[in-house]
């Protein structure tokens, strides 16, 4: 017994001290991996423990896992079944947090499909309080902000979550202001399209924010290559000179086109 | 009159192993499971939702190689231990001028060779499937492969390394566990788990860093220090050529696994001289 | 000269349960194997045998005492390098051939490529498997086993082999094989150690015995020394008529000795079937 007892000690010693000697040889790749993937740290808000365990134990087969979970959140989301449809949504984004695709839809199911099912299961649009569907749509589309947030920090430069984002504060919380930063954000990002811009400008003058969306579409006219019909250069000066007749724009203050 | 310790007959110890384990009926079946898997990965493209195609390919590979070479890894290294001392073919091998050292670390690199072979196997496969579908794309959308290839075949083969390393590392534990253990079931189930106590080491170093009570601190600290990061031995989510690591890295990367290897191959020496044959 | 084995002491203790307890194996075993001749270990099942050839193998620890193989302590790598084994109802890499078991043995010995061909053949051939050397040892049998064990045993000329129940479910033919197998590496100067339970062939076979029970060495010495004392002599003679026997009976009594057996002797089975069956069947011609 007291020769096991000895090898154990031995065995755990020498492990750990392997542990001492050889953690130092991989320490900056290591760092390096933790920043690029964050189910890799444990830390708030990133549902990290399960990513992290799920990542760790699953590896390459996370996208098969994934993909057959999605599946499974659609028959959920066939049947309404808001709280099975919220988990299985939520457990893909956890299981692979790399797809675009799946924060997109599943941000989008929180912030559209969710307030209908809720309003209707309710009794219907005529039957619940305007103040009650309003309640509604901003508790999900907070759902949705939070997820699109949480895809960010996996997403650092995705486009199309900003512009998601966008659509909600616009399409589900009335808020253009909300959208106007959103698309702001959007098209700080690479290769972000130019549509984007675009959208800023029409949503802060639908806003009633006129003088600023003029400063934002002199801003932007500069940098959009003219023969390119995506990106709209004509369409923007158009639009400049529509809010300098608005906002009443002396001539001499009037935005000239550097080329 | 002493016998120096002899790489030679640690090397025909390594050879008799590996002659052994390629005849045997599980290395075939998980061999051909592994191969169906990378191949049938081109088939269940159509469910990878968007993300891009080649890297859910690449998933399904190294996915096949992580999986099915655990498991044989695992069974291969007690199996061809156990084999020995129950079929005492370990009791006229023991009984020649030959060192305890020189037959389990034998067996350790017997099985090293056996994963070689596997993980090359594997990544040659991937590579040729990768190779070929890359080029379907380019010739459906040349647009989007203006710059050539997308995918860097260096990070493939380090992908290739990297998880033959963890397989070595994994055998050299599990031969740790079979040095002292009593059956080959007991070997193989610790065996899986150090596997998963490897991949999730990151959390448990975490977790030490953060708990607040004692018990907590001891057994993270104990986790993370005494099992190698697995999670470290991987590709990150890109096998573009301009994330292909430095060769210093690479390095690193080889010396880390190897020397966890080496580790838990001598501990099991050390403790196997102990073991009654 | 050393001799070939030396025990000194020898305890071996296993560990029984969970409490401490410890079942002894090997009792105090002092033994003394001179070397150059055919010693027999005998003993009932669980009496020791097997564990002192293993603490001699060092393929266990002993718990005290000391085992010596020509002055070298056992558990030393280099004293195994004077030892040929082979164990009971051995077991060997099914995958390989007759000749490529020996010559992986060999090569663990530390011979190298040049010597190892030709002792690989010598021994073979001194075992009589030439013919089947090629074979893959899954398809021999039981005696094919043995006799390629004891090729692997010697394929490093040791100075001293130790057979565990060589001739385990044998034919006759073979053990005979092997019985005069084992007196030619006598009389070419090595100490075999042999362990059976086939008393008859010890007797026949070896040139002086130890017998354990319980881990104790009972007795130990010749077999006449041990066999004999009786005090009593047994002669052939031609077959004798119911006359003369009387008339022998009566002669011996007049001399004050009794006449206390008298049984028709024939050749013996073992005679019979060696003649019928031949002993040309050894030369790899087994099923």
């Amino acid at each position: 017994m007291k020769s096991r007892l000895g090898l154990a000690v031995v065995v755990c010693a020498g492990l750990a001290l392997a542990g001492q000697v050889l953690a130092p040889l991989v320490a900056e790749p290591w760092r390096q991996r933790r920043e690029r993937e964050p189910a890799l740290r444990l830390e708030p808000g990133v549902a990290a423990a399960g990513q992290g365990v799920t990542l760790a134990l699953l590896g390459g087969f996370r996208a098969l896992v994934a993909d057959a979970a999605w599946i499974q959140m659609y028959a959920r989301w066939e049947r309404r079944d808001l709280a099975g449809t919220e988990a299985f949504a939520r457990l893909v984004t956890t299981v692979d947090p790399r797809p675009v695709y799946f924060w997109l839809n599943a941000a989008r199911i929180l912030a559209y499909d969710f307030p209908a099912w809720r309003i209707e299961a309710a009794g219907g649009y005529d039957a619940v309080p305007a103040a009650a569907q309003r309640a509604v749509n901003e508790a999900q589309a907070a759902a949705a902000l939070e997820l699109l947030g949480a895809a960010r920090r996996r997403h650092p430069d995705s486009v199309d979550l900003w512009v998601e984002e966008a659509n909600i504060h616009l399409n589900r919380r009335g808020d253009p202001l909300g959208a106007a930063v959103a698309y702001r954000e959007a098209w700080a990002r690479p290769r972000a399209p130019y549509y984007v811009a675009r959208l800023r400008a029409e949503v802060l003058r639908r806003a009633g924010r006129r003088a600023e969306a003029l400063a934002w579409l002199r801003e932007i006219h500069p940098a959009l290559p003219a023969g390119d019909p995506g990106a709209g250069a004509e369409l923007v000066l158009q639009r400049i000179r529509e809010l300098e007749a608005e906002l009443g724009v002396p001539a001499g203050e009037a935005y000239r086109p550097t080329r | 009159m002493g016998a120096p310790f002899s790489f030679l007959r640690l090397g025909l110890v390594a050879q008799n192993t590996l002659r052994e384990a390629v005849r045997q009926r599980l290395l075939h079946l998980f061999v051909g499971l592994a191969l169906a898997l990378v191949l049938g990965a081109r088939g269940l493209r159509d469910f990878n939702f968007g993300a891009p195609e080649l890297k859910f390919i690449a998933d399904c590979g190294f996915g096949a190689m992580t999986l099915f070479g655990s498991a044989l890894t695992i069974a291969a290294t007690a199996q061809l231990f156990f084999s020995e001392i129950e079929n005492r073919t370990a009791l006229t091998l023991l009984a020649k001028p030959v060192w305890r050292a020189e037959f389990l670390l034998g067996k350790l690199v017997g099985v090293a060779l056996l994963t070689a072979l596997f993980c090359a196997l594997l990544t040659g496969l991937l590579a040729a499937v990768l190779w070929v579908r890359e080029g379907e794309l380019m010739a459906l959308d040349p647009e989007g492969f203006r710059g050539g290839r997308a995918v860097s075949y260096a990070m493939v083969a380090l992908g290739g390394w990297l998880q033959w390393l963890r397989l070595v590392v994994l055998a050299a534990f599990t031969l740790l566990v079979a040095s002292f253990a009593r059956t080959q079931v007991f070997a193989v189930v610790c065996g899986f788990g150090v596997l998963v106590i490897c991949h999730l080491q990151h959390l448990a170093q975490e977790a030490y860093t953060r708990a607040g009570s004692g018990v907590g601190v001891a057994l993270g600290g104990l986790v993370g220090g005494m099992f190698p990061n697995f999670q470290v031995l991987s590709l990150a989510d890109s096998l573009a050529a301009a994330d292909l690591p430095a060769l210093g890295t690479w390095v690193r990367l080889t010396a880390y696994g190897l020397g966890w290897a080496l580790v838990a191959g001598l501990l099991a020496v050390l403790s196997f001289r102990r073991r009654e044959i | 000269m050393a001799p070939a084995l030396e025990t000194r002491g020898l305890v071996k203790d296993f560990p029984v349960g969970l409490r401490g307890v410890k079942l002894r194996a090997v009792d105090h075993l002092d033994l003394t194997v001179p070397a150059g001749m055919i010693y027999g270990l005998l003993g009932p099942n669980g009496s020791g045998k097997s564990t002192t050839i293993k603490a001699l193998l060092g393929l266990v620890a002993p718990s005290a005492g000391e085992c010596r193989i020509f002055g070298q302590p056992s558990g030393e790598v280099g004293a195994r390098r004077e030892v040929g084994y082979l164990p009971e109802a051995p077991y060997f890499y099914r995958h390989l051939t007759g000749r490529e078991l020996v010559g992986f043995y060999g090569r663990m010995c530390g011979l190298g490529r040049r010597e190892l061909a030709g002792r690989v053949e010598t021994v073979v051939a001194q075992v009589g498997m030439t013919a089947a050397a090629d074979r893959a040892v899954e398809t021999y049998s039981k005696g094919m086993l043995q006799r390629i064990g004891l090729a692997q045993a010697l394929v490093h000329d040791p100075r001293l082999l130790i057979l565990d129940e060589p001739t385990a479910g044998v034919d006759p033919v073979g053990s005979a094989a092997m019985a005069d197998l084992i007196r030619s590496l006598r009389d070419a100067g090595k100490t075999v150690l042999l362990t059976s339970h086939l008393l008859g062939q010890m007797e026949a076979l070896c040139d002086r015995v130890a017998i354990l029970d319980r881990g104790r060495l009972v007795a130990e010495g010749t077999v006449a020394e041990l066999a004999g004392g009786a005090g009593r002599h047994c002669l052939e003679v031609d077959r004798l008529d119911e006359p003369q026997l009387a008339e022998l009976r009566a002669w011996l009594a007049a001399r004050g000795r009794g006449l206390h057996g008298v049984t028709a002797a024939g050749r013996g089975l073992d005679a019979v079937f060696l003649e019928r069956v031949g002993r040309g069947q050894v030369e790899g011609r087994e099923p």
